[in-house]
């Protein structure tokens, strides 16, 4: 869309925002129960400094991290399922088992890199896919590192 | 031993962060175009290498642009201010002091071991870069900022160098000096580099070595300062906080022009949201806002007009600002003319925290509380999906004057529902 073309709004649209956050505030839980219903303070009060941050949790290299959606079954036995989101850390070395997106015929492709008879091949992690050895095929580029999956239980709200 | 100074700067910044988020680009020509589509801004290396010129109107080279298959794509400034933040804090641990000084290129300065030059220390960043974020960048290193400037530049048009050259550590810079044109020196203007060419400088080893007198008297300390830093000698610091900016603006042309009063306020009042967006952003406020409007100069009956008026209260308020800024429009607007482009600039710029409540103030703190809260929702909102899912109301509805953008890629590292796909199949 382009940046200065307003778009109309329809109910649809404001039906989509659901649960709003207006700031980009790291996630902050408190790690102790804070609220004590009557009588004593907790003892815990006095620990209770930091919080939990999911981005410092799932992000190591802020930088190089990138977000991309998972499309396919193919990875379904890694526990990557369709439509999952996954976090990707480029600044990480490739290594055999780890699982990689690899630029393979101009697209993003996810597999988990493998050594296999002292070669090294992309793997699936679903029966019906076969392998692809490394060395048949021409250019393949190693583009990132899947370190994170985030797939989700239930809608919000 | 002094520090060097590195010029770091990305290879076509823009086609190179499409390539880096879209795997169907590497390798393949690509070009990315200015606003409203007009011309090419940034070609990659292999659009280059089919010989597309640079700033060609696209119209006039979109049959040679498809019939090379080249890819064309729309500015998308989302992506790639993501990624020169990205690139910025990737470099900032390598080096003792960064400054930021456009969206694709930084200063830094580092300390030079004895002894041995930087080249080494440069490609393993370089290679890095490449690495971590998909860009090419190139990294010059001299005693100075302005030497530095002239190393990237041997650096990248020297392909033998891959993309690195130390000017610090090659014995005599003068060969290198005499390569370039006085007009390439980083700090020489047009005026000044006329002047020299009158005098018979024609190159940067020249300027380095003339009378310092007969620059001072032309160009006074700048001159000097210029000369020293072309002997070598450091004299322009490295700036760690960008100044507070004092003026804010936003102006565009429009896709086709534009003839009727109300069309004109509506695009004044979207780059006044715009705007007041910015300032927000910027944690300042405004005392005087102006704007303008102008017909195509190439056009016959060229007409250009500002108007411009203080503000009783500094504000960032957007309805605040629009009510000024459309209280001006009809001062701009002349009937039968044709505006190809309008503009606001926002003007006598403080920072936020320094506003003393007024005594005419026409609200009370709460209500002025209240009213920074809404803003604050409003960015946040426009933020997370997307610019125009809050709109304001004197903006209209998909205007037909706005911004040509059609080749435009997605937002893929800042909106979740831009984001790249990975195959599992």
């Amino acid at each position: 869309m382009a940046e200065s073309s307003p778009r109309c709004l329809s109910g649809d649209d404001l039906l989509l925002l659901g649960n709003l956050r207006p700031e980009h505030r790291p996630l902050r839980l408190p790690l102790a129960g804070a609220s004590v219903a009557a009588g004593f303070p907790s003892p815990a009060d006095d620990y209770i400094e930091v919080g939990l941050d999911l981005n410092e949790l799932l992000i190591r290299h802020p930088s190089s991290t990138f977000f991309l959606r998972v499309s396919g079954d193919s990875m379904q036995g890694a526990g990557i399922q369709h439509g999952d989101l996954l976090v990707v850390d480029r600044s990480l070395e490739a290594r055999p088992g780890l699982i990689v997106v690899a630029v393979l015929d101009g697209a993003f492709t996810l597999k988990r890199l493998a050594r296999h008879r002292g070669r090294l091949r992309l793997e699936a992690a679903n029966s019906a896919y076969p392998p692809l050895e490394l060395h048949r095929c021409g250019d393949v580029q190693i583009w990132g590192v899947a370190v994170h999956v985030i797939h989700p239980l239930a809608r919000h709200g | 031993m002094a520090d060097a100074i590195a010029l770091i700067d990305a290879n076509n910044f823009y086609a190179s962060c499409e390539q880096a988020l879209d795997p169907s680009l590497l390798g393949r020509p690509v070009v990315v175009l200015s606003n409203n589509d007009g011309c090419v801004v940034s070609r990659s290396s292999e659009a280059r290498q089919l010989g597309i010129a640079m700033g060609k109107p696209y119209f006039q080279i979109a049959a040679q642009l498809a019939r090379h298959g080249v890819v064309v794509r729309s500015s998308n400034y989302a992506l790639y201010g993501d990624m020169s933040q990205r690139l910025m804090s990737c470099l900032e641990p390598h080096v003792a002091e960064l400054e930021v000084y456009s969206i694709d290129e930084a200063f830094a300065r580092l300390p030079r071991p004895r002894h041995s030059d930087l080249n080494r220390w440069a490609s393993a960043l370089r290679s890095r870069i490449r690495h971590n974020l998909g860009l090419p960048i190139a990294i010059g290193l001299a005693p100075s900022k302005v030497l530095a400037k002239l190393a990237n530049h041997v650096a990248k048009a020297d392909s033998h160098h891959a993309g690195v050259f130390d000017l610090g550590c090659c014995g005599d810079p003068s060969p290198w000096l005499e390569r370039t044109p006085v007009e390439e020196i980083w700090g020489v203007g047009r005026q000044l580099s006329r002047w020299c060419r009158l005098r018979g400088i024609a190159n940067a080893r020249q300027l380095r070595d003339m009378a310092s007198g007969e620059l001072r008297a032309k160009a006074g300390v700048v001159g000097v300062r210029l000369q020293l830093e072309l002997q070598g000698m450091s004299c322009l610091p490295l700036e760690e906080a960008p100044a507070a900016k004092r003026e804010t603006c936003v102006s565009r042309s429009f896709s086709r022009p534009i003839s009727d009063e109300a069309e004109l306020r509506q695009a004044v009042a979207s780059y006044v949201v715009r705007a007041a967006e910015k300032l927000r952003r910027q944690g300042q406020r405004a005392g005087r806002i102006t704007v303008f409007a102008r017909t195509s100069p190439f056009a016959p009956g060229f007409y250009s007009q500002a108007a411009s008026m203080g503000l009783p209260l500094a504000s960032n308020d957007t309805a605040v600002l629009l009510q000024a800024a459309l209280r001006l429009v009809p001062g701009l607007y002349r009937p039968h003319k044709r505006f190809a482009k309008a503009g606001v600039l926002l003007q006598e710029l403080q920072p936020e925290q320094q506003l003393q409540h007024h005594l005419l103030a026409p609200l009370t703190a709460e209500q002025q509380r209240r009213r920074e809260a809404l803003m604050q929702q409003i960015d946040g909102l426009n933020r997370r999906y997307g610019r125009g899912c809050v709109q304001w109301g004197a903006c209209g509805l998909d205007p037909a004057w706005a911004m040509r953008r059609e080749r435009l890629s997605r937002a893929a590292t800042t909106r979740f529902s831009d984001l790249p796909t990975a195959w599992a199949r």
